[in-house]
């Protein structure tokens, strides 16, 4: 059991240090704290509180937009550079089950995006406080004498946000395990991305259906795909005193117990379609 | 047939396996999912897909519901701003409702586009029909009203996403009043505002104030009276302001002593306009000097009155 | 009786080439075994199978029909590769870790106890000859430096049994002699090693057995000096022949009833010439 974390988190942290020594993913972290910080920039409204949400869609927005490129991309991206450089041969050449090679890989790649949205929920964060204070000195009156933005509730945001991505990782390893080309898994990862932003609508309107068969097939298909939109609650979190309905207390961990669940269902997934694949 | 030779077979198993696997899982986890889900949606307004079709391309609503319409939205009104600066009408108000229509939920979207619509955009079409000095006053005036009433009709849309949210009614009652004069209809519009939810208290005075000017004297005061008994004894409310509207309207409208507001804890000595003349026989601290109802404070208040802000 | 190192028995493997499941045999029938502390070749023509019958011995692939078992261990298992280093060819490695970072992450993964990770990795970067390139990155190597950082993390952990596919393709001649030295090294300290290459000499040099294989079948196989002897010849060396000695000579040979067939003069081997001339100083990396 030992051996088996020992070599779990061998192979992750070289694939976090792989990860992290390309260039791909320092552009992509330096375009995001680039975008974050210029939304302070781009106009000034006078709108006081108004501002700080917009700095905040903006931030959440290029969290989920280029950490959903990351993770797809460096999913795919570090898996086939062992297919094609033959380390792959070498490892598990070694006395290393295929599931412990694809369990680091995920480690290694969760371990990246927790270290980019760790990253970028801590510059948004601080972009937010600096212009809280100040817009509090400006226009107290909406404030109220009391902070609109709730930071734990972004701190929280984050780490859900990081399980939405580490089921994309997941949902990548996935079709990697039985795709032949990097490119061919961008692709249909991205598009099972799709896809789970959309079920929603399938999974809502699936009861006003009355075609039975078409009903089946629509039940059938919101139960295959996880529900993305899930994890939309950003806006609740990080302003809680504007929402007019709150968030209760269990929703949040209700959400990180889904993501949780499906990554282990995708990474399950991805060992049993590798487990006899030929490398 | 032997499976181990056989690679569709093999396929068709890994194939069945998961989806089996992925059905039974969306199966076990459709309780939590039904219970979270159901509180989330809840707090997401429907996404008005009508409206984006028509301005956007179809790979564009893909990537929209796939969760990026907040930013694409943002991009979008950003956009707008870029036009906005360079004074061109079109583009910036159709960028305009472009954002609106891809995310309705920011309500700064839809203020500053009403804004932009009924104030910033007149301006620019009266220059170019050639300046402030050439146009016909008439013209101009066309516009102005033109203009207005899309900011109006712009904000009024807001109010489906954002029912009982008062930025609606009291932006729309600052365009009828500063654009449209239409004294009647901003009144209106800012009483709405005042008894929408979290509307600021200063809407009320606006509203009698309004009124006043509307020669509807005894309206205002009556509204003065009642709000001064709803208003709570926060600074916020700023009811000292209040009491001075009442005490002039009373003066205005000669209300008799015994109908008038009683005097009132901590009610401020107000300079300028009661002290000449003062009803009669009502005395004061000091002596025989009449005075207001009211206490008058033993020392002078240097202070100018507070909130004369119309 | 101990189990062999490696027993292949009757392996077929076949691929699938193209959607409607075409199939190539690319291993046709092979039974081999290595046994303990023995030096092996498999040679062949490009394309014989060599580097499958490897992969389907270190459970990499599956085989078709057959199996192969290593000490015993069925190659399905995992543990059967607890004692196995391999080389793959044309190998290519983490090109952002230095050499040394490289050897420790595959040390870590077979578990060597932490404290003796380091003396050993220094142990190993010195047999192979890279002590100097050890802390640069392993994507600025050349081919032959990568070839031999590629057998340093077959061998990091001490394995038993050693699998080299062509270990010495695009190594330098002194870098090849050093390898062949280095694997009489292991097979002196008790290691069993089986290794393809095309260099037949140096095959020649380092094996005990080979094994011939032609379009997926075994069609030679054989202890090296039983294979390459031709046991009705017999060749003098001499240092000076004149036309005349070459005379008695046959004379004295056909009193025997013997038949001189040939004079040659005898040529040094290029590897030798190379050797000599670019001094087998050790290896030469900087
Ligand atoms: N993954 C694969 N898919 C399909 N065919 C393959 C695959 N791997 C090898 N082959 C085929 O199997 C045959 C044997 O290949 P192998 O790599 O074992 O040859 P080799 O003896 O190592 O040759 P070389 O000396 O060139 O390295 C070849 O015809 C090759 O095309
Ligand atoms: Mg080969």
């Amino acid at each position: 059991m030992n051996g088996i974390c020992h070599r779990i988190l061998t192979i992750g942290r070289n694939t976090f240090l792989d990860a992290v020594r390309q260039k791909f993913f320092n552009a992509l972290v330096i375009l995001s704290v680039a975008l974050i910080v210029s939304s302070r920039f781009f106009r000034q409204f006078d709108f006081g509180s108004g501002e700080l949400k917009f700095i905040a869609d903006f931030g959440l927005g290029a969290i989920l937009l280029f950490g959903s490129i990351l993770a797809v991309v460096a999913t795919a991206q570090l898996f086939y550079s062992e297919i094609e450089n033959r380390t792959a041969l070498t490892i598990l050449a070694k006395p290393v089950h295929r599931w412990e090679f694809l369990a680091g890989k995920f480690l290694g790649v969760f371990l990246l995006l927790a270290v980019f949205t760790a990253l970028m929920a801590g510059i948004l964060g601080i972009m937010l406080y600096w212009r809280e204070s100040s817009l509090m000195d400006r226009y107290g009156d909406q404030f109220g004498g009391q902070r609109l933005v709730s930071y734990a509730g972004l701190a929280g945001f984050a780490v859900l946000q990081w399980l939405k991505l580490g089921v994309l990782c997941a949902i990548t390893l996935f079709v990697s395990s039985f795709s032949n080309t990097n490119l061919y898994s961008v692709v249909v990862s991205f598009f099972v991305m799709i896809i789970c932003q959309l079920q929603y609508i399938a999974r809502d309107s699936w009861e006003s259906i009355g075609n039975p068969a078409l009903k089946g097939l629509v039940w059938g298909l919101s139960l295959l795909f996880p529900n993305f939109q899930m994890f939309n609650v950003g806006d609740v979190m990080l302003f809680p005193h504007d929402a007019t309905e709150q968030l209760s207390a269990g929703t949040p961990w209700m959400i990180g117990g889904y993501g949780v669940v499906y990554i282990f269902v995708f990474v399950g997934l991805a060992v049993f379609a590798f487990r006899r694949r030929e490398i | 047939m032997d499976f181990k030779r056989n690679i569709w077979l093999q396929r068709a198993y890994t194939f069945v396996v998961c989806v089996c696997a992925l059905l039974l899982i969306g199966l076990i986890v459709s309780p939590l999912q039904r219970k979270a889900w159901g509180e989330v949606r809840s707090l997401q307004p429907e996404l008005n897909l009508k409206e984006v079709e028509g301005a956007l391309g179809q790979g564009l609503v893909i990537g929209l519901l796939g969760g990026f319409r907040t930013i694409i939205a943002d991009m979008v009104f950003i956009r707008a701003n870029v036009y906005w600066e360079k004074k061109d009408r079109e583009k910036t108000e159709a960028l305009i409702n472009l954002t609106t229509a891809i995310d309705p939920r920011p309500m700064f979207f839809w203020l500053n586009g009403s804004r932009i619509m009924a104030y910033d955009i007149p301006i620019w079409r009266i220059r170019e029909a050639g300046g402030l000095d050439d146009v016909p006053k008439s013209v101009q005036d066309e516009i102005y009203q033109e203009q207005a009433q899309r900011g109006i009709d712009f904000i009024d849309r807001a109010g489906k996403y954002h029912p009982g949210d008062y930025r609606v009614p009291l932006e729309k009652a600052q365009i009828y009043n500063n654009k449209l004069k239409d004294t009647e209809k901003a009144a209106e519009y800012f009483l709405q505002a005042y008894h929408s939810e979290d509307g600021p208290y200063y809407t009320a005075r606006i509203y009698a104030e309004l009124l006043r000017q509307m020669n509807r004297q005894q309206e205002a005061y009556d509204f003065y009276r009642q709000l001064y008994n709803e208003l709570p004894d926060d600074p916020q409310a700023n009811k000292p302001v209040v009491l001075e509207r009442i005490r002039e309207l009373e003066d205005e409208l000669n209300t008799p002593a015994m109908q008038r507001l009683p005097a009132q804890p901590g009610e401020r000595y107000l300079p300028g306009y009661m002290q000449e003349d003062l009803p009669i026989g009502v005395k004061t601290p000091f002596g025989d000097t009449q005075v207001p109802p009211g206490e008058i404070y033993p020392y002078p208040e240097p202070a100018a009155p507070a909130g004369h802000s119309h | 009786m101990e189990a062999p190192a490696i027993r292949i028995h009757s392996l077929v493997k076949d691929f699938r080439i193209g959607l409607r499941g075409w199939k190539l045999r690319a291993v046709d029938d092979v039974s081999l075994d290595i046994h303990d502390n023995e030096v092996y070749g498999l040679l062949g023509p490009n394309g014989c199978g060599k580097s499958t019958t490897m992969k389907v011995v270190l459970g990499l692939l599956e085989p078709t029909v057959g199996g192969c078992e290593i000490y015993g261990v069925p190659s399905s298992q995992v543990k059967s590769r607890l004692n196995v280093g391999f080389l793959p060819e044309a190998p290519y490695f983490y090109r952002y870790l230095t050499g040394r970072e490289l050897l420790k992450f595959y040390a870590k993964v077979c578990s060597v106890e932490p404290g003796k990770i380091k003396p050993r990795v220094t142990e190993v970067l010195e047999m192979v000859g890279l002590t100097e390139a050890a802390d640069r990155r392993v994507g600025t190597y050349s081919k032959g430096m990568l070839q031999r950082i590629g057998i340093a993390q077959a061998i990091v952990h001490d394995p038993k049994l050693i699998i080299l596919d062509e270990p010495t393709a695009g190594v330098d001649p002194i870098g090849s002699a050093a390898i062949a030295d280095l694997i009489r090294a292991l097979k002196a300290q008790g290691k069993t090693i089986l290794l393809c290459s095309h260099l037949l000499a140096q095959v020649e040099g380092v094996c005990d057995r080979v094994a011939i294989m032609d379009r997926g079948k075994v069609v030679l196989e054989g202890k090296v000096d039983d294979l390459l002897s031709k046991h009705d010849q017999q060749s003098l060396l001499v240092d000076t022949f004149p036309e005349a000695a070459r005379a008695d000579v046959e004379a004295a040979l056909a009193k025997h009833g013997a038949k001189l067939t040939g004079v040659t003069t005898p040529r040094i081997s290029l590897d030798d010439l190379f050797l000599k001339h670019t001094g087998k100083g050790g290896p030469k990396q900087s």
